[in-house]
């Protein structure tokens, strides 16, 4: 469900204009709509300012190609654009999450820099491609039998946020960067999806089973805990981000502990509703008594 | 309309419309010059004799009768095609130079030098090829580079070439435009053919062309500013009213949006997508070739 949703977004961002879906063959009509020509004039000679049989034999051909497979060349460029974003994450430790690291990716596959223009919004592509290959590994990961059995749910969460985070390591002297372009308000949609993607992941594993609105509270708090690790992490320099992980480790207590003090204010107003709801319910019953009494009518309660 | 227009070409009548001859029909075959049905061979030969004609004061008409936008959907184009330092790029169509100047600025710009690690070396490897068919235009475009210093500049190519049969090799340019020119070309699908031939996998085509409008009543306002004040301009600032009445009727004829990216397709390129300006008048075709 999530590789087809991953694959949604990252093909959402390239549709922004209006896309051209190949159709079935449609029978070549003309329209001469001013019919200034004489009498003689007859319409075989206006076809032909139509007529696919003037165009290259090897135009023809692709012609026919393309009816019988009209999905497949849309396909294709989404898989050689998919290739020219893989070959570009080489060289961002040295260029940065920028076009000219996606020029040298689309010249790694042999594929002219050119490409990189038809990228919306080229630079964020590429982030957004690694969020979605990060999500991707993780949900790997977990399928190939991460053990999280004797681990207590906080300790789950950590474990999976630190996987995750670990796969920055490579590029985290532009990471940075990174982030800034995700913040832009262009791309503030795409990358607030594929962050809210990654957190439901999270919880999925762990074995959530809320509903209402402590689904929409765990994720966001969730949410912000990753975030704070992931900013602690960019000024980390002690050995294998030990601090990170440590701050991880806390700030998921915290948020543990935070679910509990919720929990336990949310009875505490439902144990004093109930004690105010019963002494309003006194006040009124012994209200409407005294206006049946007074009044003699029935009450309209 | 119609009618009027019908005898405003009858009084010209400087075209021949050799129909009567059956042999005639078998052989020659009959294209859009205009609102005119004329034979094919003569297409090109008319329409080299429009761009002589208005060569000149080709930028000036330009200027007036798009109130200066031209420029700005030029700068959309080159924009969209996203040059990059060491490209190999060729307009075609484009003699005057306008979108070839752009690309030029947009890789050598100082602001892109300092903002990017480029070496000069890709700098310097630039080609920007400008081909057109007529060479009227291509002086004109010379003197225009002479006038801002690049006369001696090895970056600006400026050959002389037909769109249908290019002199390029196969596989050689990384992207390829065409603005206001495709109309012009006899066979549109062999002009297609040929860029598909020439750009490298993965180059860039971008077509920018006058389109059609659909919205209601934008359309006959523009219909109206199109039939009764451009030809009257081009006689008024270009004295050639016949050339701009050409240029009027050919924007009619050419397929709208939906059926010129499916002709794009149909010539092999992929992700083909376009964009209206201004509602419809103009519209960008990109594609490209894998």
């Amino acid at each position: 469900m999530y590789r087809t949703a991953a694959r949604r977004l990252l093909g959402a961002g390239f549709t922004t204009s209006r896309l051209l879906r190949l159709p079935k063959p449609r029978p070549t009509t003309t329209i001469i709509p001013y019919s200034y020509c004489t009498s003689s004039m007859e319409s075989p000679i206006g076809n032909q300012s139509v007529n696919p049989n003037q165009s290259d034999p090897t135009a023809a051909r692709e012609e026919g190609h393309r009816r019988d497979e009209s999905r497949k060349p849309r396909a294709e460029f989404q898989e050689e654009q998919a290739r020219v974003l893989a070959a570009s994450l080489r060289h961002v430790p040295r260029l940065g999450w920028t076009e000219e690291a996606m020029i040298a990716g689309s010249r790694e596959v042999g594929v002219s820099p050119s490409i990189v223009g038809s990228f919306s919004r080229k630079e964020a592509a590429l982030v957004e491609y690694f969020m979605d290959e990060c999500l991707q590994l993780l949900i790997d990961r977990v399928d190939s039998g991460l053990d999280l059995q004797n681990l207590i749910p906080s300790e789950r969460v950590s474990k999976l946020v630190r996987i995750r985070l670990e796969m920055q390591i490579p590029y985290m002297s532009k990471w940075p960067q990174a982030l800034s372009i995700q913040a832009h308000p262009v791309n503030v949609p795409t990358s607030f999806k594929q962050r809210a993607m990654l957190v439901d992941e999270i919880w999925h594993t762990v074995g959530d089973g809320a509903s209402d609105l402590d689904w929409y509270v765990k994720r966001t708090v969730l949410g912000g805990v990753y975030s704070a690790t992931e900013i602690y992490m960019l000024t980390d320099d002690s050995p294998e981000y030990r601090d990170t992980w440590a701050f991880l480790d806390d700030r998921v207590k915290d948020a543990f502990d935070l679910k509990k003090s919720i929990q336990e204010a949310k009875y505490f107003a439902q144990d004093i509703g109930a004690g105010v709801g019963k002494s309003f319910q006194g006040l009124m019953n012994g209200v409407m008594q005294t206006m049946s009494t007074r009044g003699g009518r029935s009450s309209a309660f | 309309m119609a009618l009027r227009l019908l005898s405003s070409r009858r009084r010209l009548g400087s075209i021949v419309l050799s129909y009567r001859s059956p042999l005639a029909s078998l052989h020659s075959h009959a294209t859009s010059f205009g609102f005119q049905q004329v034979k094919e061979e003569e297409k090109s030969k008319l329409v080299s004799n429009v761009f002589t004609n208005v060569a000149s004061s080709y930028d000036i008409m330009n200027d007036v009768m798009s109130a200066g936008l031209h420029r700005l959907w030029k700068e959309r184009l080159v924009g969209k095609l996203s040059p990059f330092a060491g490209m190999k790029h060729l307009d075609v169509a484009g003699g005057t130079g306008d979108v070839a100047f752009r690309i030029f600025d947009a890789v050598n710009s100082v602001k892109r030098r300092a903002l990017r690690k480029v070496d000069e070396a890709s700098i310097e490897e630039t080609q920007i090829y400008v081909c057109d068919i007529n060479p009227n235009m291509l002086n004109v475009g010379k003197q225009r580079a002479a006038e801002r210093g690049l006369s001696d500049n090895r970056s600006l190519v400026w050959v002389e070439g037909d769109a249908e049969a290019l002199s390029f090799d196969d596989d050689s340019m990384d992207g390829y435009t065409i603005a206001f020119g495709i109309r012009n070309v006899t066979h549109i699908e062999k002009a297609l053919a040929e860029a598909y031939r020439v750009l490298k996998r993965g180059g860039r085509f971008l077509c920018l062309e006058l389109s059609h409008v659909d919205i209601p009543v934008f359309k006959e306002l523009y219909d109206l500013y199109s039939f009764q004040v451009i030809p009257n301009l081009g006689e008024l600032i270009a004295g050639d009213r016949d050339s701009y009445q050409y240029l009027v009727e050919s924007v009619r004829r050419f397929p709208p949006q939906e059926r010129f990216a499916k002709m794009i397709g149909d010539a092999g390129f992929e992700k083909v997508e376009y964009e209206n300006l201004v509602g419809g008048v103009v519209a960008i075709h990109s594609a490209i070739k894998l």
